[in-house]
């Protein structure tokens, strides 16, 4: 018997009795739309924070921080911290065990250890008042910073490049003007608060771009890191806090994988943590990873209540067709094609409701992402409750006849095994 | 030819062994007409099945064209089953919800012939009953003695050398019984066919050039070996 000999007979033995395949298939088709849809929230978020991450790009970036025993900003930690005394590095500096802030003296030091440094950036905490283009209508300004070698995505113009460069976000963009691609190369003026004083200076920038939407740029406007730390000496050269930092942006020569990856290693080593974009995004879809997994969890355990039917029907099956089996192998059917064809009855009734599953599934996911689009667009833009996948598609649809075809072994197992003599002699 | 060697069957049901063949020697030609006659219980059926290698014996052995069966795989048996034998069952074992072509192919399936050589085969086999235009039928509306002929066109489309019939007009009424029995000898004659019938009818074994009978799992009479006790009756 060919294969497709076998396969049309498989097929034609579950149309014997419709109604109880119809069951069976429909108890798959219910644990398999669930596996779908818990399958389609994962990707849809994965999908969302790609979107929102993925504003912001750049290979041979590094961000770095300093290695702490124990997160300060950890709220309800249950022990008290234990104060550790300051200690001087080799170039002189106080190190300050129980502080995250960083001297940008230690950081600069780096530049001689690790040659594929091309710049190091701190993050600059800056504080903007308004921003305006006619110097009348005036906007509160949100004001952030792009470190060099980061690319910000924009929906008109292009990323910073240079010295006295602003991008402005896309909600600001659409009030300032009907037409935002107009806004490019225009002068607009930003106003910050000097030191503690009521005092604002002004400062003129040119509008490079316009922000794509995503996590760094719903509402902030960035400038350049040149730009940024004129504004940060005028606003902290009079504070205590005056050059530390949190954290430092480098920018590197390369974007290598595993030279980078010995220069995280390097850098850990002296005391610093360093993460890349990649770094960053992965613990976000590390976290939508286990949610996933979580909310698969009980769609398979759908799946596994619904492989019983499976095997229920088979085992109904293998005793109605006891005498046809010893038939087929009195004329000369071996084990393996009787093991063959029920296995494909089997894994065709999970394909079938795997295929089931699959088809509603999207059905109903497309459509509830049209009335979730309808009801909160306006605060979750470019979000869908579900997405749809083709990868995930097919490993549902293979996870679901694996599933099915191992419900089926132990009846076809039965089947094959089935004494020709005794199957024909039976009542 | 198939042969018998000191062929024995013992099973064991409650600790308790019931030897159903003893020491069977047995020779049958290409060709020959052999009825295989007793009573319930002596063994007839069991002798079948290990001839036609559905059933392995406990002692000695099955030779089909001088070769030993027990030496074969599985596979082969399967093999050797579906190409030299025919097999004719008392119930029809038919699939009713199939075509009659369909249940006459089923070996030639079982095969992984063409389609075309299977339906040609079918066809031919189908002729051969008288049934040809009755091929597209469902198995389950002919009438008993039709099914049986399609039993019969199942059994002759793989080209066998041998087949066995098992109580062939057991479920038929004695005049359908005879034309589905003259279509066994007319095979057995033409085609040269070795026919090999089970049955506890004497008319049938009668008619019959061989008749071997079985009682308590031992040969008590076979008329070809001993031509002068050449009788029918038990």
């Amino acid at each position: 018997m060919t294969f497709r000999d076998l396969l049309r007979i498989a097929n034609r033995n579950l149309l014997r009795n419709k109604l109880r395949t119809l069951l069976t298939i429909l108890a798959i088709f219910v644990g398999s739309f669930t596996l779908v849809m818990t399958n389609g929230i994962g990707d849809g978020l994965r999908d969302y924070v790609e979107t929102q991450v993925k504003s912001r790009e750049g290979s041979n970036i590094l961000f770095v921080q300093k290695k702490m025993d124990l997160p300060e900003t950890e709220a309800n930690r249950d022990e008290p911290a234990e104060y550790k005394e300051k200690t001087q590095d080799d170039t002189g500096n106080t190190i300050d065990p129980n502080s995250y802030t960083l001297e940008t003296s230690q950081i600069d030091g780096l530049k001689k250890d690790i040659p594929e440094i091309v710049s190091i950036t701190p993050r600059y905490n800056l504080n903007g008042e308004y921003i305006t283009l006619d110097g009348i209508k005036k906007y509160q300004l949100e004001l952030g910073m792009l470190s060099a070698g980061i690319t910000q995505k924009v929906e008109v113009g292009r990323t910073i490049q240079g010295s006295g460069e602003i991008i402005i976000p896309l909600q600001l963009a659409q009030k300032l003007s009907d037409d935002i691609q107009l806004l490019i190369d225009r002068e607009i003026t930003i106003g910050y608060a000097i030191g503690q004083s009521d005092e604002v200076k002004t400062m003129n920038l040119r509008i490079v771009g316009i922000a794509t939407k995503g996590f760094f740029a719903n509402s902030n406007s960035f400038v350049d890191s040149e730009t940024a730390r004129q504004i940060y000496e005028s606003q902290q050269s009079t504070s205590q806090n005056y050059n530390k930092f949190w954290s430092f942006t480098l920018q590197l020569s390369t974007s290598d994988a595993s030279k980078i990856s010995k220069i995280k290693t390097s850098l850990n080593e002296k005391g610093f943590t360093a993460e890349t974009f990649a770094d960053q995004q992965k613990r976000a879809y590390d976290a939508i990873g286990i949610l996933q997994i979580g909310l698969n969890f009980f769609a398979f355990i759908a799946l596994l209540a619904a492989s019983f039917g499976i095997i229920n029907t088979l085992v109904v099956a293998v005793m109605e067709r006891t005498k046809e089996i010893g038939l087929q192998k009195a004329l000369g059917m071996g084990r393996a094609k009787v093991f063959i064809l029920f296995s494909l009855e089997s894994v065709l009734i999970g394909f079938w409701g795997a295929l089931a599953g699959v088809v509603v599934g999207i059905l109903v996911g497309t459509f509830a992402n049209f009335v979730l689009i309808a009801a909160y667009s306006s605060s979750f833009e470019g979000y869908s409750l579900f997405s749809f996948h083709l990868f995930s598609i097919a490993w549902v649809m293979l996870l679901v006849c694996a599933i099915a075809f191992f419900a089926g072994v132990m009846p076809a197992f039965r089947a094959s095994r089935l004494n020709p003599i005794e199957a024909l002699r039976y009542e | 030819m198939l042969e018998a060697k000191n062929l024995s069957k013992t099973y064991v049901s409650d600790g308790v062994d019931y030897e159903v063949l003893k020491n069977i020697d047995l020779r049958i030609e290409q060709g020959e007409c052999v009825a295989i006659i007793g009573k319930s219980g002596s063994g007839k059926s069991t002798l079948m099945h290990l001839l036609a290698c559905l059933d392995s014996p406990t002692t000695g052995s099955v030779e089909v064209d001088n070769g030993d069966v027990s030496l074969l795989t599985e596979k082969e048996r399967d093999l050797l089953r579906n190409e030299k034998f025919g097999f004719v069952f008392q119930q029809f074992f038919l699939n009713g919800r199939e075509t009659v072509l369909e249940n006459v192919v089923l070996p030639m399936r079982i095969r992984g012939a063409s389609q075309y050589r299977m339906i040609r085969a079918a066809m031919d086999a189908l002729e051969a009953v008288e049934l040809k235009d009755k091929d597209d039928k469902r198995a389950k509306d002919l009438s008993g003695g039709e099914k049986q002929r399609v039993c019969i066109a199942r059994a002759l489309v793989g080209n066998p050398s041998i087949i066995f019939a098992d109580e062939p007009t057991g479920n038929l009424d004695s005049v359908i019984g005879e034309l589905v029995e003259n279509m066994l000898f007319r095979l057995n004659k033409e085609k040269n066919i070795t026919l090999i019938v089970v049955t506890h009818d004497p008319d049938l074994a009668a008619k019959c050039s061989r008749i071997i009978e079985l009682k308590d799992g031992e040969i008590i009479a076979d008329s070809a070996a001993k031509p002068d006790m050449g009788g029918t009756e038990s």
